[in-house]
């Protein structure tokens, strides 16, 4: 009984939306754009987010730069002896690594010379990594694959320029399929001799220097030791990068902000247009209602369906769109904004990640205004006498 | 069955623009009467059909429906009772256009939870008595403005009312459709339902089957005529 009530004025709310098909297709689409947007953005930044700090997981508690006139400068290998006695540090490597410009693609890789360090981050390695005296092998990410290689498949061969303009080839040992991940898409892996000759590096100096640091708590005071013992040395936390990253791909990043407020203003306009905007129709049509034996509460039960209808349609609708831009189309609308990326991955995909916590507060500042803003209008126009539409 | 006792209705009181629609106004109506309220525009007509009908309330006086006193009832009450014991035609007809005859028709019981297809049945059985049985498909805005009508009265009716209350039913409607509408009102009235018409149609408050006429003038009530 109480139950076929609420099922009758549903029905009558899905007829009365029928009725008004083209408004309300109108309204629907405003709004599911505005949540594409607003979700894409959600969607983007929050996986980009979370791949930064996956990969980052796996990278080293602290690395030591060498710095000179405050620029980033190859550090001795024989600093390690020193840090190692410093307590609490486990074991330290030095790293080989840098960029590559590629003047065809237009593009920097990422390099990487590999010697006792072995990159834990190799779970989507199909094939295997160079060894660290391997010559002329090479592990790349696919997204160098696609746009280096012809064959773009293990077995085929790499063309790189070294520092003294001879060039070197590489035989495709290894390749990270996945053209998700960030870091691994535009990383070329080579062997730590390679590395040397390709750059060109003077003997017993190395990119920077790693430190293992076992226990969490003790990271803070081994990297001040290391900047006490060598004043022109700079370590790098790992925690310091991941906030950094977040800042980058965070809420508070230009490019999202802009977007985010873009869209959100456009909500606004709608649901403002709808809080202030009762046609003489709609007016004239509660006062019937009411008039032939509907409540107040009745009526706005109807609105009530009504704002949801159109606000969950949009919504979800919006969601899918969204979650198709970015996770199956590379969030390709969003591509010439994301500069950095654009040319190397032209068409990279992001791994799905959705912050469940993100969405709701997307119903909460969508969803619940607008079908306030379909309900208080109607309210002010339900709780009048009925009688006024006898004269109508 | 009805009666106004000593009802007075402002609008705007206390503004510059205020008007007092209905002054000191007392009648009783009987179950069975069909009542006639006759005057000229301006008179008062339509603001007492809708203090009877439940719709708006009196500034000071007592409307009583069916010995109770409706005058001072919360809205959902008085929402009840005009669901309950009011049948409405307006003389606009005010359907919802867009949906269908059959559709208007079941609109006032939408909200009591009866199963749409009890709702529909019975929706159709009045459309039939009332020969429109053919056009309960139709969208509404499509009909003549007698079917209008006749579907106006099928949507009074499907909350079996004691009383129907119609406001200038014939201003619409040529003598033709007028007399067709004057003989539905009789067998209602046979049926035992009570009627009352604002109007100033003679076409209407000459009729045989008026029994009560209630005169209005400036809001007040110039005369009674009772007949048989
Ligand atoms: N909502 C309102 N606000 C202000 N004045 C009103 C309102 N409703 C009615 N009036 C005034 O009350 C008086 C009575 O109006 P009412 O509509 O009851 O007359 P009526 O006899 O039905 O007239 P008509 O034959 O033209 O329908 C009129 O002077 C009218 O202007
Ligand atoms: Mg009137």
């Amino acid at each position: 009984m109480a139950l076929e009530k609420h099922r009758n004025i549903l029905d009558y709310t899905l007829q009365a939306l029928l009725r008004r098909k083209f408004k309300n297709i109108g309204i629907i689409l405003v709004f599911t754009f505005v949540i594409f947007m607003l979700s894409s953005i959600l969607f983007l930044s929050y996986s980009l987010r979370q791949e930064a700090h996956l990969i980052l997981q796996d990278s080293p508690e602290i690395v030591v730069q060498k710095m000179r006139a405050g620029r980033h400068e190859l550090i001795p290998i024989n600093l390690e002896k020193d840090i190692r006695k410093i307590p609490g540090v486990s074991s330290t490597e030095p790293r080989y690594w840098g960029y590559y410009y590629d003047s065809g693609a237009k593009a920097n890789y990422t390099i990487l010379g590999i010697g006792t360090a072995i990159l834990k981050n190799n779970r989507l390695l199909n094939g295997r990594m160079p060894l660290p005296h391997e010559k002329n092998v090479a592990a790349i990410g696919r997204g160098i694959a696609d746009v280096r290689i012809i064959k773009k498949d293990i077995g085929s061969t790499l063309y790189l320029q070294a520092a003294d303009g001879r060039w070197m080839n590489f035989n495709i040992i290894g390749i990270f399929e996945s053209d998700s991940e960030i870091i691994t898409s535009d990383l070329i892996i080579i062997s730590e001799d390679d590395f040397k000759i390709l750059n060109n590096m003077p003997e017993g100096m190395a990119t920077d220097l790693i430190v293992h640091v076992s226990n969490e708590t003790e990271i803070p005071t081994v990297a001040k030791k290391v900047k006490e013992q060598f004043p022109d040395s700079r370590p790098i936390l790992r925690d310091e990068i991941i906030r950094t990253y977040d800042a980058v791909f965070g809420w508070r990043s230009g490019l999202i902000i802009t977007l985010f407020t873009g869209a959100l203003i456009a909500f606004i306009i709608l649901a403002w247009d709808k809080a202030t905007g009762l046609s003489a129709e709609e007016k004239q049509e509660i006062g019937i209602l009411k008039a032939i034996g509907w409540e107040t509460s009745d009526v706005l039960e109807m609105k009530f369906w009504e704002g949801l209808v159109i606000s969950l349609t949009s919504f979800i609708s919006g969601l899918i769109l969204a979650y198709v831009h970015i996770f199956f189309l590379g969030a390709s609308l969003f591509a010439p904004a994301l500069k950095g990326w654009s040319v190397i991955y032209p068409d990279f995909k992001l791994t799905p990640f959705i912050d469940f916590y993100q969405i709701a507060t997307l119903t909460a500042i969508t969803i619940v205004p607008y079908i306030a803003s379909t309900i208080i209008p109607s309210w002010k126009a339900s709780i009048t006498d009925p009688d006024t539409v006898m004269r109508g | 069955m009805i009666r106004t006792e000593n009802v007075t209705k402002y609008f705007n009181r206390g503004n510059p623009d205020e008007v007092i629609a209905i002054n000191d106004v007392s009648i009783e109506i009987k179950k069975g009467d069909f009542t006639v309220l006759k005057g000229p525009s301006g008179s008062g007509k339509t603001t007492l059909l809708s203090l009877i009908g439940c719709m708006s309330r009196p500034t000071s006086g007592k409307v009583i429906v069916e010995n109770r006193d409706v005058s001072r009832l919360p809205e959902r009450f008085m929402t009840e009772v005009r669901r309950n014991t009011f049948g409405f035609i307006f003389q606009q007809f005010h359907l919802i256009k867009g949906i269908t005859v059959s559709d208007n028709v079941m609109l006032p019981l939408y909200p009591t939870g009866i199963k749409p297809s009890k709702l529909r049945k019975r929706a159709e059985e009045i459309l039939i008595n009332l020969g429109m049985g053919s056009r309960k498909d139709f969208p509404v805005q499509k009909l003549s403005g007698g079917e209008q009508q006749r579907t106006a009265i099928a949507r009074a009716l499907i909350n079996n009312p004691d009383i129907i209350l119609a406001d200038e039913p014939t201003a619409h409607l040529d003598t033709h459709l007028s007399e067709e509408f004057l003989s539905i009102m009789r067998n209602l009235q046979q049926e035992g339902k009570t009627i009352v018409v604002a109007t100033h149609d003679p076409l209407v408050y000459e009729k045989d089957c008026v029994n009560l006429i209630v005169e209005m003038r400036d809001g007040m009530v110039k005369d009674i005529i009772k007949k048989n």
